[in-house]
Parts: C-alpha cells; structure tokens; sequence
C-alpha cells in the first residue's frame, strides 16, 4: 500500500510533465480561434521542447555558473510542488513532507532563481525583468499563502491534501464567501504568477513592458527549453490548486484503478475549463500599465484578507 | 439545512454586494461606477427576495419591487444622464490613491467584523453573517465620499453606503415596516435630486465637478 502511493506520486509528476505543454498550447490555439486566427495546434509546444533540447547552446562570455544551473533549480523546485499538489488523488504519500508554505516557498525558489539567472549576464533587458518579476512576485506571493489560509482555517490544517479531504466531506463549506473570495484573489495571483494577460504578455518577444521574456531572453537550447517547461507546468499547477482545492469533485480518495481513471480524466477536464477561461479573459482583456499592477495584485491581496477574515468569523 | 441554506445564501449575497462596492475603489470611470450600483442593488433585491421567501414575509416582495424600480432603473438612469452631461471627467487623482485605498477598504472590514463582533455573538439569526458585510459595505461607501473628488463619485458613494443601511436593516430585522421602507426611498430620491442639482451648480461655477476646488471660494 505504501508502496502504490509512492508510485503514484511519480505518475502525478510524470502526468503532470506530459500535461503542461498541452495546456500551454491549448491556452495558445483558443486564444488564437477567438481572436479569428487559425493559430499553431495544441500540441505544438511539444515539438517546440523537441526542438529546443536538440539545439546547442549559445552563451554570453559574461555569464557565470549561476546562469548555467539555474535552469535545473527552477525545473526542480517546480516539479517538487507537483509532489505536493494533490492532483488526482487527494491524501499523498508525501503529504507529511510539507504543506501549503513548503509550496509557496518552492514556487517562489524558482522565481528567485530567474530573476537571478536574468540579472547575471548583465543585459538590460534581463535587468528590467528581473525588477518586474520580484516587485510583482512581492505582492503575488504573500496572496496565494493568505487565499490557501483561508480554505486552511476551514479544514483545520494547512496540508494540501486534507484540505481537499475535508472539502469532500463537507460539502456545503465550497459555497462559503470565504472561499470564493480566496477563489477570485488566487485566480487574480495565478494571472499574475504565470505571465499571463493583464500584468505580463505571452504572446510577444518584443515589447518593453514584458517581464518573464525579459529574463529568459540570453537562454538558448535546453537552457530555454527547461525553463520554458517549468514555467508551463507552474501554469498547470496553478490551475490544479485552482480546481482541486476550490472544485474538489473527481479526484480520488482510494488507490482503486477506476477511481483513479476518472480523476485523470476530470483533471483533465478542469484544467481545459480552467484553460478556456484564461483564453477568453486573455481576449478581453488589455494589458495594464506596469504601475497599475500593485492595484491589481493590491485587489486581490485585500480579498484574499477578506477570505481569511471571514473562514475566521465564522467557523 | 433549510436553515443553512438560508444563512450561506445571505452570507453570500452580502459579500458579492460588498465586493461591488469594492469596485467603486478600483475603477476611474464614472460609467463603471454606475453600472456597479446599478449591479449592486440587483443583487440586494435578490436579497430581498432570499429573505422574503426563508422569512414569509410577502411585504418584502414589495419593498424589493420599490427598490428594482428606483435604484436599478430610475437612478442608474439620471446618473447615466449626468455622465454624458460631463464627458471626459474621470477620478484621476483621488485623495488616497488606488492600492492604498483597497488595503484601507480591507481595514474598514475587519474594522466592521471586530466591532459587531458582539452582536454576531448573541445573535441567533441565520443571517448574522452578513451582518459585518453590511456594516463594512457603510464604512466603504462613506471612505469613498471622503476620499474622491468628483463630486459624482461622491453621490455614487453616498448610494452605496445607502444601499449598505438597507442591507444592514433587511439582515438584522428581517425587513422595517413598509411605511418607513418607503419614507427612505422617497428620501434617496430626494436627496440624489437636491445633490443632482448642486452639480449642475459647482459644474456651471467652476466648470468642473471637481469639489476640490471648492477649497478656493474666493475668487
């Protein structure tokens, strides 16, 4: 028994690896459909990792051996948090190895790491991105402990899993303000975290305002293919923490191989919902002024407070 | 579980009706601001209705009938008219500026959570946890009258804290008699008449409604 859960935390990762750059490409083929263009198919970024990891890698003389193992610090961390995300069955294996902070620190190693990685070989652009990508991971970061919080005061405990064990259980508390207030502040951060539309563009190289190109922009070959893989799968478990911890329904509670298939196939479903909804906010959407973005992320920090105040109050 | 029904959907409907006044901090336009009243109060004669039915109380049908008419069509509407007689103003630069005034919005919740923190505790009615939501939504709507300048965004914040004394009255008392109910329509109508003509005034004086400068009355 001890043993299938451990096999099944390395299924969830490898899952989860296969997964992320079909969501990022999914994300990428709507958009392109709502927006009237015929767009590159979902699965293009997998030919893209082909690709990538295919190619030599060309570096700046100034970079220093901080710049070559950043990749492999930000592709670990992230595929650590996936240990701790309960993806498809809810108590993990390695649930006593760390909890919700663990994830919120592991998450937040990797941006470090690339804002490192992006001020080390001294480029301007690397620079400017690397200042964005910590004033906003400043604010992003201390929401997404505080929205969990919340959901964590209704469960009792800050573990990932019981909280989604305990939401199975009852039901009803999935309703409750504070949830869907910490719902909309993480949905606001996971914009933000991920890059996505109205704090940075994915879509673009080549603008002044972009934050996460900026730093990886000396990257080349499996350099850039690492970092571009993790980044995808930090999208992918963005939106699982999104659906599991708030949509519960579908994952498994037994080890039972039934069970287990159907909690594949709803993660499946869920990041898609999950992934349509970025698309169209993506369209709708302009992107902010840099200055705006602390309102944004100031918006949502406070409804994140409003979460926790309230799975407080009335628990 | 009718019971907790009951209470989950006022918690819930109070806390949308606070975020929409929460927008009022966020946004710059006065066309969003109208159309977060006008939302606003669609949602709390929702409420209305929620408590009408778990409450059978069918006056409440009539006071939520009053209420779409005047805050969700007629005033919408007149305040729909004074923005197209001011086009272009926009609450540019407020006295507290945006991020600040949503962590200090926050503040004036917790603020109302710690101080009917005693009634919510004695209280034994299902919707007690709306009760600091209401009280929170009057300390926003008046933080926005203090803070912003135009004075449309004033009588939108003046609205907002009305529409969080009517919450307040509808959660903690399940509905006032009908006649009072009435008398406070009649009075909003009014006094957002009296304040509709002031704004013509300060707009024909100053050419702007900004009241700012109304601190330079000599001229």
């Amino acid at each position: 028994m001890v043993i299938t859960g451990y096999v099944l935390e390395i299924a969830q990762v490898i899952l989860a690896l296969l997964l992320a750059p079909g969501l990022a490409g999914f994300v990428r083929w709507l958009k392109a459909r709502l927006q009237n263009r015929r767009g590159a198919p979902p699965w293009q970024p997998y030919f893209e990792l082909r690709k990538l990891f295919g190619k030599e890698v060309v570096m700046s003389n100034n970079a220093s051996w901080l710049f070559r193992i950043a990749p492999y610090i930000i592709f670990a961390s992230t595929i650590t948090v996936t240990l701790l995300v309960p993806m498809i069955v809810a108590p993990l294996a390695l649930d006593g190895m760390g909890d919700l902070l663990m994830v919120v620190y592991l998450l937040l190693l990797g941006t470090f790491f690339l804002a490192l990685a992006g001020l080390d070989p001294g480029t301007a652009f690397g620079g400017m991105g690397a200042s964005r990508e910590m004033t906003v991971a400043a604010i992003a970061e201390p929401t997404i402990a505080l929205a969990i919080f919340g959901l964590a005061l209704s469960a009792g405990s800050t573990n990932l899993g019981r909280i989604v064990t305990q939401e199975l259980a009852n039901t009803a508390v999935t309703l409750s303000p504070g949830h869907i207030l910490a719902f909309v502040a993480l949905f606001i951060v996971t914009l933000a975290e991920t890059g996505r539309l109205p704090v940075d563009n994915p879509a673009t190289h080549l603008e002044l305002t972009m934050i996460h190109e900026a730093m990886i922009l000396e990257y080349s070959g499996r350099y850039l293919a690492l970092i571009e893989w993790a980044s995808w799968l930090k999208l992918t478990i963005f939106f699982t923490l999104l659906s599991n911890l708030f949509v519960p329904w579908g994952i498994a509670t037994t080890f039972d191989p039934a069970a287990l298939a159907v909690a594949v196939i709803a993660l499946i479903v869920k990041l898609a919902v999950l992934g349509g909804i970025i698309a169209v906010v993506e369209t709708r959407v302009a992107k902010l002024r840099l200055f705006r973005v602390p309102e944004l992320l100031g918006a949502s920090f406070v409804l994140a407070l409003l979460a926790v105040t309230s799975s407080f109050v009335l628990k | 579980m009718n019971d907790a029904l009951f209470s989950q959907l006022t918690t819930l409907g109070s806390s949308v009706i606070l975020l929409y006044g929460f927008t009022l901090l966020w946004r710059k336009s006065l066309h969003a601001y109208t159309v977060a009243f006008q939302w606003q109060s669609v949602m709390l004669t929702g409420l209305f209705l929620i408590i009408g039915y778990f409450g059978h109380d069918v006056e409440l049908y009539l006071v939520a009938g009053f209420l779409f008419i005047l805050k969700v069509l007629i005033l919408p509407r007149y305040l729909g008219k004074l923005e197209q007689r001011f086009p272009g103003e926009r609450e540019s630069r407020p006295y507290v500026n945006v991020a600040t005034s949503l962590v200090v919005a926050g503040l004036l919740v917790l603020l109302a959570y710690a101080i009917t923190r005693p009634l919510v505790l004695v209280s034994d009615l299902p919707t007690r946890g709306g009760l600091p939501l209401a009280v929170g939504l009057i300390f926003v709507g008046l933080f926005v009258i203090i803070t912003r300048k135009k004075a449309l965004t004033q009588i939108v914040g003046f609205l907002v804290m009305e529409n969080g004394i009517a919450l307040l009255a509808v959660l903690g008392t399940y509905g006032i008699p009908l006649i009072i109910e009435l008398g406070v329509f009649l009075d909003v109508l009014m006094g957002f008449l009296v304040m509709q003509v002031f704004v013509y005034h300060i707009h024909d004086t100053f050419e702007s409604i900004d009241v700012d400068q109304l601190n330079e009355l000599r001229h």
